[in-house]
């Protein structure tokens, strides 16, 4: 497919675009596209889904914190499937740090002056790893990850139609 | 910041070597604590540091001679000296220099509740000698604001060195001392930096020999600081103007958020709303567009024939991170933003579709605010199967709602085996495509534009 969009060859689209697409070549390779029985076809969804946030993760690095948060949570999504013993261990890692955040946040409850808590929080939960930060924070990885997901729209939407 | 007129001439007469001021003249006019804006007369306390202070002014006045004050400016000095009333007996060039160095300070590093007190510097120091203080201006020009002698004796060091290195070091000391916070003195600080900056300047153009007096001008200044400002009440800053660090620290977090909701407004469509919380609102709506986009993209036209419809109809609204494979057919995706967490059941849909029902049932309009929402809209069922006929017929089938069929109110989008939901998503993916749900449905019967 021709990129009209790549100007820019190290660009966020360029980046997203080159591991994605090796992401589903690869995907492409493994399964064939015959299998039609919802279980499959929500594996491959799953996949797909799992391929373009993690080749947007990637291509973002771990210069925001979302896309941290989201690595991270792929990474120990990924060791929990191969190995059961170390995804209880990454597992029980993983919940302590997110209760202690969480409960970091409930304490401190983010009430700090500007009053926007409800929406905040739904903010926080949209975003990931929204729940470890503060509101300036947050609009800024907001702003960032709403970047994102429209790079990845538009990287989405041509692809179907070839 | 033109500095008043008077004040000039009290000033020049002060420097000049002809005249000597008594200090019994000047006495009268301390402390008059009017507004700051309106500085008559050099603020002189009657404190004996300060008399001697004064008194090693004046008599060092004379020794120095003014040619000296004029070597270090250019010979043509009268052109560039601001036009009002300037003592032309000693070049004022540098004051250009100074006072854009301050104005450029003031842009930067002032806080609010400096800022006054800096414009009232910048007036003071424009009418005194002294190249040393546009070398100064650059370094930190925030004035003591507070009452103790401890800029006194910190200037003591750098006072010996003399030249423009101590003044440097004096503003800079100055400047260290500065916002320890006294909103009461914030009238008050004026007044009292028009002497000790008129002192200091002086003394130091005139060498190092000045490096006492420096002490003691640091002293009187501070002294003078303390005096007046017990006397009059604590004034509440003004807004804008708060010297807590800690309001200041708010505002810079509250500048920094609308800044960062500035961004944000760009980015989102529909950002015409100007009050934060609806921005907020939008703002949470576009990220789950955003995200239910991303996840009918990929499956609709990534992932092959899919379950696209029961995704559609997921809401991301849980948290946590399990994942559960998905046994058994016909099941909905619940995507989430944290992870992947499929669950295998119609639930979902089932409960969108009825809460949209309930909705319908109550106000149409938010009904479709609710579907709008979800990525989804209604249409006649007519138009959705030109729609899917004429755009989806290369694609794959797509698995319909199928449990939508037995619900009546949606009969138009869950009638047929393929054509509504393909259609809902045609419509949607092709909406998508011009860039967001601007044909989104607008009525019962409603039509939405490809």
């Amino acid at each position: 497919m021709n990129n009209p969009h790549h100007l820019n060859p190290t660009s966020l689209k360029s980046r997203f675009t080159t591991r994605f697409l090796r992401a589903l070549t690869k995907i492409r390779a493994q399964k064939p596209i015959s299998s039609s029985s919802p279980t499959e076809i929500f594996r491959r969804y799953r996949r797909i889904k799992v391929a373009a946030d993690k080749s947007m993760a990637y291509s973002v690095r771990s210069r925001r914190i979302w896309s941290r948060a989201m690595l991270w949570k792929l990474r120990s999504r990924s060791y929990r499937r191969q190995d059961p013993c170390s995804g209880r261990r990454s597992g029980k890692t993983n919940q302590a740090i997110m209760k202690k955040s969480s409960n970091e946040n409930t304490t401190t409850r983010r009430e700090d002056g500007v009053g926007f808590v409800e929406e905040a929080d739904e903010l926080r939960q949209l975003v990931p790893g929204g729940e470890t930060m503060n509101l300036c924070n947050l609009l800024d990885e907001t702003a960032h990850y709403i970047k994102c997901l429209t790079t990845q729209v538009q990287l989405f939407s041509p692809i179907g139609k070839g | 910041m033109q500095p008043c007129s008077r004040e000039m001439q009290a000033m020049n007469s002060l420097l000049s070597p002809t005249q000597q001021i008594p200090l019994q003249d000047l006495q009268p006019n301390g402390n008059s604590g009017t507004h700051q804006a309106q500085i008559h007369n050099p603020q002189f306390d009657p404190t004996s540091s300060h008399d001697d202070f004064l008194d090693q002014m004046l008599s060092t006045l004379p020794s120095c001679p003014w040619s000296d004050l004029k070597s270090p400016w250019d010979p043509p000095k009268s052109d560039e000296t601001p036009p009002s009333n300037h003592d032309n007996n000693v070049g004022f060039h540098y004051d250009e220099i100074l006072a854009s160095k301050l104005r450029q300070h003031q842009i930067n590093g002032g806080g609010g509740g400096t800022t006054a007190a800096m414009k009232m510097m910048m007036q003071q120091q424009m009418m005194l000698p002294g190249r040393l203080i546009a070398a100064a201006g650059g370094g930190g020009l925030t004035m003591p604001l507070h009452n103790d002698i401890v800029d006194g004796s910190s200037f003591k060091s750098p006072n010996q060195q003399g030249g423009e290195g101590s003044v440097q070091a004096l503003y800079n000391g100055f400047g260290a001392g500065s916002l320890h916070g006294t909103n009461n003195q914030s009238p008050n600080q004026p007044q009292h930096f028009h002497h000790p900056q008129g002192g200091n300047m002086q003394t130091q153009s005139f060498g190092a020999t000045a490096g006492t007096v420096m002490n003691q001008s640091q002293a009187s200044g501070s002294t003078t600081g303390g005096a007046p400002a017990q006397l009059k009440q604590r004034v509440r800053a003004r807004r804008g103007q708060a010297t807590d660090p800690h309001s200041i620290a708010e505002r810079l977090r509250r500048e920094r958020i609308a800044e960062r909701m500035k961004a944000l407004q760009e980015l989102v469509p529909n950002a015409n709303k100007t009050d934060k919380a609806s921005m907020l609102d939008e703002i949470i709506d576009y990220v789950k567009f955003l995200q239910l986009q991303v996840k009918v993209l990929s499956m609709s036209r990534l992932g092959g024939a899919a379950a696209v419809a029961p995704l559609v109809a997921d809401m991301p609204s849980e948290g946590g991170d399990c994942v559960q494979t998905t046994a058994g057919g016909g099941g909905s995706l619940q995507r989430n933003s944290n992870g992947n967490q499929p669950s295998a059941n119609n639930d979902s849909l089932t409960v969108t579709e009825h809460q949209v029902a309930k909705l319908m049932e109550e106000d149409m309009g938010s009904a479709m605010q609710y579907l709008q929402g979800k990525g989804l809209c209604l249409m006649p069922i007519s138009l959705a199967t030109a729609i899917s006929t004429a755009t989806c017929h290369s694609r794959n089938p797509m698995i319909n709602k199928g449990s939508s069929s037995n619900h009546p109110l949606l009969q138009s989008n869950g009638d047929g085996p393929s054509s509504p939901s393909m259609s809902v998503l045609t419509v949607q993916s092709a909406t998508m495509g011009n860039g967001g749900l601007d044909g989104s449905a607008k009525d019962a019967a409603s039509v939405s534009k490809p």
